[in-house]
């Protein structure tokens, strides 16, 4: 069954099954915990051997790293209540977070399958990396859907900037990165020297006094200015 | 009689020995901390990792070394970019192939890398639960498993596997306040070397055609006079303070640019202000940004352009630009939290090993 399942899965991420199929595979990856998990996993190894952003590693070594976060469990939420004015957490934000991250899940591979979506298995990565935060679909304003309703784009498309966008130059960004990088605890100076190394700057603008992007969404732009 | 107020001694003994083994557990993990910071910034070492963001992974190479009091340090981009950037002494260099630009920053005089991390203290604590969960294995090492978790959505937490002989970690993982990962670095090897060439620490990109960007650094303002305009934030996210305040040039900004930073002692975040070159339109335009995990954020406050940037949520950014002002100084206003570098929270002490 498992089997199945993985080849329907792996059939999927390469778009060769079938619009019914897939609808199916996607309203019980809504469901199903341990799909959903799988399905993480296949998103991950998929971009890896499709050598997205010149990755060049062997699919082991990525399913090695992607296998060992999944079976990691995140740290206790216990000792992260909140202490701030501004924000207030609430304990069934997680449950209602995977819940709705797990409804968007399905949600964006219907879209997926259904739009000639430009970038192609970029687009998908980025749609897993969106749908895959539990803050980022907190967001979602609208009530879940359920099976067989039709489905909103909105669901996956970060909100459209109400302006044209608007690119900070990478090599701007990443100065400020490199500058900051001085001050910052040697543990984040590896991780943002790092980061800065392996990807590119993404911008998003929103004209003054809109709504602020959704955190862990970079928006819709991974932009090459130059 | 005798033997009471023996057993009763033995007992205040017992209570005491009790409540220093306490003390001493409950700082052992703030100890790995700083001995793993100390570790980092002072060792010689040579490693391979995988760098995983986003789903994201990629390998790189580390090569860093400490020699009379100056630090080298290497990073390249093992696939995909093919990008290096090096370090020496006060000088980062990035060679950015992909984008045929080659950046040099270059740090202020006083800012040392062996200075420049904070200690771990009672400040950290109020907004980080410090623990050891675990001693294991890892990649066939010695570890302790330290979980540095922060108290609301301001920071982000760390997981970190600290190798139990050299305080070096061997993995660490960037977590957000509910403890979801969101960053990790791996080593797949690690040597700690006593000593390491200088070829090693040469280039291996021609930069026939590339685009040089290059900034000229300023000394830092360690005194405000009166009547000076300054920036400042007059309300922060809990825990930040401002703990340095620099002018530097930037590449492609026309003037100096004031460079800010503020921290909890362990997240830092840095503005940048600088004078804004009116867009067409005229309207003000706030943007966001991010590198991996970290974020900026930038907006415009009175005719200047104002950019946030660091390893916190996007929140926190946010926040922070919008509470920058321009203030003019008085001599008896000059502001109290300036620090300039070294010196204030990031000064540090030897951590005992």
């Amino acid at each position: 069954m498992n089997e199945e399942l993985d080849s329907q899965l792996s059939a999927m991420f390469d778009n060769e099954l079938p619009p019914a199929e897939c609808e199916l595979l996607a309203r019980r990856l809504s469901r199903d915990t341990d799909l959903k998990s799988r399905w993480g996993r296949y998103a991950v190894i998929g971009a890896v051997i499709r050598a997205e952003r010149g990755v060049t590693l062997d699919g082991m070594v990525a399913g090695r790293v992607s296998a060992a976060l999944s079976s990691e469990p995140a740290l206790s939420a216990d000792a992260a209540q909140p202490a701030g004015r501004g924000l207030q957490y609430h304990w069934w934000q997680p449950l209602a977070g995977a819940g709705l991250a797990a409804g968007v899940a399905a949600v964006s591979i219907l879209w997926l399958r259904g739009q000639a979506v430009p970038g192609g298995s970029h687009a998908v990565a980025r749609a897993m990396t969106v749908v895959n935060s539990p803050l980022a679909a907190l967001r979602v304003q609208s009530p879940l859907p359920s099976a067989g309703v039709t489905v909103p784009d909105s669901f996956v498309v970060p909100p459209v900037p109400r302006r044209p966008m608007m690119v900070v130059p990478a090599t701007e960004l990443a100065d400020y990165v490199v500058a900051h990088s001085a001050f910052s605890w040697p543990v984040s100076r590896g991780n943002l020297l790092s980061a800065l190394m392996v990807s590119e700057p993404g911008t998003s603008s929103t004209p003054a006094g809109s709504e602020k992007p959704a955190p862990g969404v970079q928006g819709n732009a991974i932009q090459n200015p130059k | 009689m005798r033997s009471r107020i023996r057993s009763s001694e033995r007992i205040g003994w017992l209570v005491l020995a009790l409540a220093v083994a306490g003390v001493a557990s409950a700082d052992e993990p703030a100890k790995w901390l700083e001995r793993m910071n100390h570790a980092l910034t002072t060792l010689n070492y040579d490693g391979t990792f995988a760098h995983w963001e986003s789903g994201k992974v990629e390998m790189l190479r580390i090569i860093h070394r400490v020699a009379d009091g100056t630090v080298s340090e290497r990073l390249v981009s093992l696939d995909g970019s093919g990008r290096e950037f090096i370090r020496t002494g006060a000088s980062l260099t990035c060679y950015l192939p992909d984008k045929h630009v080659v950046l040099v920053e270059r740090t202020p005089a006083k800012v040392s890398l062996l200075s420049g991390f904070p200690a771990i203290n009672d400040q950290t604590a109020r907004f980080y639960a410090i623990k050891e969960v675990a001693r294991m294995r890892f990649n066939r090492r010695s570890t302790h498993l330290i979980t540095v978790m922060p108290r609301d959505q301001y920071r982000y937490g760390y997981r970190l596997w600290i190798d139990d002989s050299t305080a070096m970690p061997l993995k660490t993982q960037l977590c957000d306040a509910n403890g979801n990962v969101i960053e990790q670095l791996v080593f797949a090897n690690l040597k700690v070397r006593s000593r390491i060439p200088d070829s090693a620490f040469r280039p291996s990109i021609a930069t026939t055609g590339f685009q040089w960007l290059s900034n000229d650094s300023a000394p830092l303002k360690e005194t405000v006079t009166a009547g000076t305009t300054v920036w400042n934030a007059d309300h922060l996210p809990p825990g930040f303070h401002m703990t340095v305040r620099a002018a530097q040039t930037m590449p492609g900004s026309p003037g100096p640019v004031d460079h800010l930073v503020f921290s909890d002692g362990l997240a830092s975040v840095s503005v940048f202000v600088e004078t804004h070159v009116q867009t067409t339109s005229g309207e003000a335009v706030m943007e966001s940004a991010r590198v991996g995990s970290s974020y900026a954020f930038s907006t415009v406050v009175d005719g200047h352009k104002v950019t946030a940037v660091g390893e916190v949520p996007p929140q926190t950014v946010r926040f922070i630009a919008d509470s920058v002002k321009a203030e003019k100084t008085s001599e008896s206003a000059r502001p109290a939290e300036l620090a300039p570098l070294p010196g204030g929270p990031f000064a540090h002490s030897p951590p005992p090993h």
